[in-house]
């Protein structure tokens, strides 16, 4: 067996004319975790669905556990544990009733299968919601019900579509904790998100946008490779600004942060001085500027201008 | 096996929690055998009448009294112009008149012949063939009870006898169908909801990336949908026995299987109809679009062979016309298996079709 769980090669699928993914690759080991980055659209949820063997792909090749997406979905469905995007367990069914369910329907036997619910269960803390109607629970327990559901088969693959979508930072941090949990126990995850801080937590990250991955790398080295430099400068009045801030030679880009801008900027000292100059001349009050580290916020709406620029 | 246990048993769980599917699923029969039993009677009875008696005899008299004791008639009113008597029929109050000419007495004693007329409002057909019918026998009768024709050797001696509902009991022939009616109505719509529900809430999206097979799957949706439909049937037959009275002269068994195989089309086209449906609204709108014509076309209410011969073609293609011959068969005339077997073979080819159908269509690949 490789030591590569799943693996994309110019996977593309395809609605009538529209390319909803468009030649995407990668490949992902065993026992990490992989961050699928991209807006609303991109192309994310339709990747995670042809690698799960529930939509077939238009071309391309991928393989999953070992098994080819194109040919083998049903083997595929086995090795694997799926939570969608939106909560899709049964409502009216309670806790233990939903796993048991898909417990049998993963063919657990009886004895197994009641271990391992007691194992998911104080795994993700659910115990004392044994008996609650997964339709009432809080949209945290919801999510971690759902991963529950996802590891019970034990599968080596999960693929997670936004499992933090809509959730209060204080679950998100719990989500990513059992996260982290099933990565050092050798499974390897397949996450969506399009919280930039939680692409952080990933081992690789991919940034997808119009179906096409723009970037894959780990965090730290695309953060590294930033073309350019960040500048964080506090200004006042903040958004005239970064309207004529945009405007001058060697910006690259401009985010406005609460009290701060982060310019993408070419080459630190000439366009230091040049926002001096314009600030002086159009009445606008710099207090500090001084470089920072980039974020994978800034790599993403850098490479997403220079996308737009391209096309 | 064991998922196609899972998921009748979790289908259980969601049905014995969904209140308003239950109450669905026990008011509805009862409340259809309230309507047909005792509401839609179409055994006419005590049609109102309005008399115009203008020869006021002993004679006549004996007359309106035949027809008041006949239970047909009730006389409203005896009125004293022909005009008035129209009046009632035109505004409804009277669906008949009976009018005796003033010399009725005087003529019958002389033997000679007299007229006596009978205007029927026609509007609706059904009334009016009885007062037709039934008014023909009342006088018939009177005539021999007062001796006005001389009892005679008929060269035929025409008796007719009816077989199977002698007393042309309308709930005996409706009641036995109510369980097609029902069945066509109750199963198709809450198979289809329950598997659309899936689809609306997202489950399906969960299940497709098992391992279940598809079979299972739909198999493990119908289990549930079986014994409701079974405990449906049951309890229109036992009601339709204990209460309505209605006699059961076949066999029971027969009975019960020939309705699980009605019960398997129904199902499968619960099913059909959960393919092409993406919400509950749509689907029971589908399974309402095909139940309509089946009530009407079936012979529930109008009989097949009054049917032209291309809507008799077209009821043919209809499950609930075969298994109308059925129960009907079985419960009136204690028809056996052997004997219904024209009608049991569609019915089969057609639960067969309908399942292999749906199964096929239901692919674990999203569109």
């Amino acid at each position: 067996m490789s030591d590569i769980a799943i693996s994309a090669d110019k996977l593309t699928r395809r609605f009538g004319k529209f390319t909803a993914v468009d030649g995407v690759s990668f490949e992902i080991p065993y026992g990490s975790i992989f961050g699928f980055l991209g807006a609303n659209g991109a192309g994310k949820s339709t990747t995670i669905r042809m690698l799960c063997g529930i939509l077939e792909p238009s071309g391309g090749n991928g393989k999953v556990g070992g098994f080819d997406v194109q040919t083998q979905p049903e083997q595929i469905k086995t090795v694997i544990g799926y939570v969608s995007q939106r909560f899709s367990l049964y409502s009216d069914l309670n806790v233990i009733e939903n796993l048991t369910f898909y417990g049998q329907i993963y063919g657990l036997e009886n004895t197994s299968l009641n271990n391992r619910i007691k194992e998911v269960l104080t795994l993700t803390g659910l115990d004392r919601y044994r008996q609650k109607l997964a339709g009432e629970l809080s949209g945290g327990w919801k999510q971690k019900l759902a991963i529950a559901n996802a590891i019970l088969h034990q599968p080596k693959i999960i693929f997670l579509d936004e499992p933090t979508a809509g959730l209060d930072p204080l679950s998100r941090r719990g989500i990513w904790e059992l996260l982290y949990q099933l990565a050092e126990k050798g499974t390897s995850l397949f996450v969506t998100t399009h919280y930039m801080e939680e692409a952080e937590r990933c081992n690789t990250i991919a940034f997808i946008s119009d179906g096409k991955i723009l970037k894959i790398g780990q965090p730290a080295v695309l953060r590294e490779e930033l073309d350019g430099q960040i500048l964080e400068v506090t200004c006042q009045p903040l958004m005239k600004a970064s309207r004529l801030f945009l405007a001058l030679e060697g910006v690259r880009g401009v985010t406005v942060y609460g009290t701060t801008l982060n310019l993408n900027v070419t080459d630190q000292k000439t366009v230091e001085e040049r926002l001096t100059a314009c600030a002086a001349k159009e009445g606008i009050r710099i207090s500090s500027i001084k470089p920072i580290a980039a974020s994978l916020e800034d790599v993403f709406s850098d490479l997403d201008t220079k996308r737009s620029a391209d096309a | 096996m064991r998922s196609i246990w899972a998921i009748a048993y979790k289908e259980f769980i969601q049905i014995s929690r969904d209140r308003r599917t239950l109450a669905l699923l026990i008011i509805m029969p009862m409340m259809q055998l309230m309507i047909y039993g005792y509401g839609i009677n179409t055994d006419v009875k005590h049609l109102p009448t309005y008399v115009y008696d203008q020869d006021r005899s002993y004679l006549s008299r004996r007359l309106i009294n035949a027809f008041t004791q006949s239970d047909y008639f009730t006389v409203k009113f005896q009125v004293s112009s022909l005009k008035e008597a129209d009046s009632a029929l035109d505004r409804g109050f009277a669906q008949s008149v009976l009018v005796i000419p003033p010399d009725f007495a005087a003529n019958l004693v002389k033997k000679k012949t007299t007229q006596i007329q009978l205007l029927i409002d026609g509007t609706d057909s059904t009334p009016a063939n009885v007062a037709l019918d039934s008014s023909q026998a009342i006088i018939n009768a009177f005539m021999q009870s007062e001796k006005l024709i001389p009892i005679q050797v008929l060269p035929i001696d025409f008796r007719p006898r009816l077989w199977y509902n002698p007393d042309l009991k309308s709930t005996y022939f409706m009641l036995p169908g109510l369980i097609g009616l029902v069945l066509q109505f109750l199963v198709p719509m809450i198979t289809a909801t329950a598997i659309v529900r899936e689809k609306e809430r997202g489950n399906i999206e969960q299940l497709l990336v098992t391992p279940i097979k598809p079979f299972e799957l739909i198999l493990g949706k119908i289990i549930p949908y079986i014994f409701i439909g079974i405990f449906i049937a049951t309890s229109i037959i036992t009601t339709m026995h204990l209460l309505f009275v209605v006699p059961i002269h076949g066999s029971v068994i027969t009975l019960f299987l020939l309705t699980l195989v009605y019960l398997v089309v129904c199902l499968g086209i619960g099913l059909w109809a959960s393919t092409i449906a993406d919400n509950q609204q749509q689907a029971s709108q589908i399974v309402m679009f095909f139940a309509m014509p089946s009530i009407l076309l079936s012979g529930f209410i109008f009989p097949t062979q009054s049917m032209p011969m291309w809507v008799r073609d077209i009821s043919y293609l209809i499950p609930m016309t075969y298994f109308l011959k059925i129960v009907r068969g079985i419960i009136l005339k204690g028809m056996g298996f052997y004997e219904l077997f024209d009608q049991v073979w569609p019915l089969l080819l057609m639960a067969v079709l309908v399942i292999v159908f749906s199964i096929r269509r239901f692919s674990k690949r999203m569109a």
